[in-house]
């Protein structure tokens, strides 16, 4: 396979802040913004560092798995991949359409049908409404729920509403696919069909990070795993 | 910003239809709801100034007069007070996935849009129905709609941004539409106005549109063309400066909200 990098994070650092009230930083992008200055890049009180110096490449059709305990900085990476938030320090490069599947459902609204969500939950996932048309039967079907798409999805039970929202996601015509947490998603038989589906993306071509602290399941759909803890690149990454 | 917005052009009308949906779901009367406000109001402040405190305005019909007044009044309320938790109510989209963030404000600016589009067509109606003339002057009418849609988009912006970082800004919008409703002249003329004062009110923009919505529809009147000048460019200028705050405190909104 052509090792073609698509992420590429060099020496990326991103600080957060414990503060509830957060007046310094829309002050501090004021000043910015008059003097043309960036903003400050060191820790102040009340901030930590989620990512520490995080540098690595993912090559095209390549399958990452991200592991390591809660508050580590999985999302937090996913997050800048899929420009949610920006770096402090460092830099990323990104290469293609990328379908942010870090959280399923969001942007689902429960007062909406299941239809009325594929349409809102797709557009949000970068689909185009001509592109959703044609997919909708596919996402239909995938999911499992053709007797329930016209009932809005307060009524769907939590299974059905995360199977619903799998479906649409992993339609989405992206290059690079981030999955967080979302392999224990629905019954033994749907998650078959989700590893299916994961390997016809990796046929054609596609990228996939998967974050999950289970590690087995990562070992069985992943070529490679890399380990963060605290901020810090542990192990994995060669 | 349009350049910015055309790549995600399916998002903000999905999002507009999604506003649409959500709002008139479960409703008894639907869409009605959307006249049903301004003809209200228009009614309470007919009987109120009118009927019981008999002052009169202009001459021609009160109720003509106060709709005129209430319908943008109505759509500038409106947009604002859905803009301002709009962005921060939807934290669970805006903390996971990337789109412009300007799509949330715009589709409550659109949808109080739609409603004010037929609240118009009602005017239109009553307008046959008093027999007013219509003048050349109408067509004034399209670039006032065009000042008070920037104009709101602009406030919108930037109280759905600074809502982001302070949660004060949710509670002074109340008072602060309650305040700017009694400076503009929805339930009084500009031209009852001593000129000392005239100048302080039309600091805010809405003050020239409402009142000179009025002007062109009801009584036939040509706009005054430096007044106009003067505040497209207000307009104009603080749109931009908006926006250029909006763009650059997006980035971080992930971060803060």
């Amino acid at each position: 396979m052509l090792s073609e990098p698509v992420i590429n994070f060099q020496t990326v650092w991103k600080k957060y802040s414990k503060q509830q009230v957060m007046n310094s930083s829309l002050r501090e992008e004021f000043v910015a913004m008059i003097t043309g200055k960036k903003c400050r890049q060191e820790l102040s009180e009340g901030e930590f560092w989620a990512l520490k110096d995080i540098s690595f490449l993912v090559n095209k059709g390549e399958c990452i798995g991200l592991s390591g305990p809660n508050g580590s900085g999985k999302s937090t990476i996913l997050k800048l991949i899929s420009n949610v938030t920006y770096p402090t320090k460092g830099t990323i490069k990104v290469k293609g359409r990328v379908a942010p599947l870090i959280e399923l459902g969001a942007g689902m609204h429960p007062d909406l049908t299941g239809t009325e969500n594929i349409y809102m939950n797709g557009t949000i996932l970068g689909l185009s409404i001509s592109e959703i048309k044609q997919k909708i039967d596919d996402i239909v079907l995938f999911s499992g729920l053709d007797d329930f798409i016209n009932v809005p999805v307060k009524k769907y039970s939590s299974g059905m509403f995360l199977r619903l929202a799998f479906s649409i996601a992993v339609h989405s015509p992206a290059d690079i696919f981030l999955f967080d947490e979302v392999l224990a998603v629905g019954d033994e038989e749907f998650q078959s069909r989700c590893f299916e589906r994961i390997e016809s993306i990796r046929e054609q071509e596609g990228t996939i990070l998967v974050v999950s602290h289970d590690y087995t399941a990562l070992e069985r759909i992943c070529d490679r795993i890399v380990t963060i803890d605290h901020g810090l690149v542990v192990g994995g990454e060669q | 910003m349009i350049r910015r917005l055309y790549l995600y052009k399916d998002l903000l009308l999905v999002f507009i239809w999604r506003e649409f949906l959500i709002r008139y779901k479960q409703t008894a009367i639907g869409i009605l709801w959307a006249i049903l406000q301004p003809v209200s109001l228009m009614l309470l402040f007919s009987f109120i100034f009118g009927v019981v405190l008999q002052t009169t305005q202009k001459n021609y019909s009160y109720t003509l007069f106060y709709f005129a007044g209430v319908l943008p009044w109505t759509f500038f309320s409106g947009a604002a007070n859905f803009a301002v938790t709009s962005l921060s109510c939807n934290f669970n989209l805006v903390t996971k996935i990337y789109f412009p963030r300007e799509i949330i404000p715009l589709s409550g600016v659109a949808i109080n849009f739609i409603d004010y589009l037929i609240g118009l067509l009602l005017y239109f109606v009553m307008l046959a129905i008093y027999k007013v003339p219509l003048t050349w002057n109408f067509l004034w009418l399209l670039p006032l709609l065009a000042m008070l849609v920037v104009y709101t988009t602009s406030v919108c912006l930037l109280l759905a941004a600074l809502n982001v970082y302070y949660r004060d800004v949710k509670l002074a919008t109340t008072f602060i539409i309650q305040f700017l409703f009694f400076a503009t002249p929805v339930i009084y003329s500009i031209d009852a106005v001593d000129n000392r004062w005239k100048m302080l009110l039309f600091l805010n923009p809405l003050t020239f549109i409402v009142e000179n919505m009025r002007r062109v529809t009801i009584e036939g009147r040509a706009i005054v063309l430096w007044q106009l000048g003067l505040e497209l460019l207000g307009i104009i200028v603080l749109y931009i400066i908006i926006y250029r705050i909006f763009i650059r405190i997006e980035r971080a909104f992930a971060d803060v909200i």
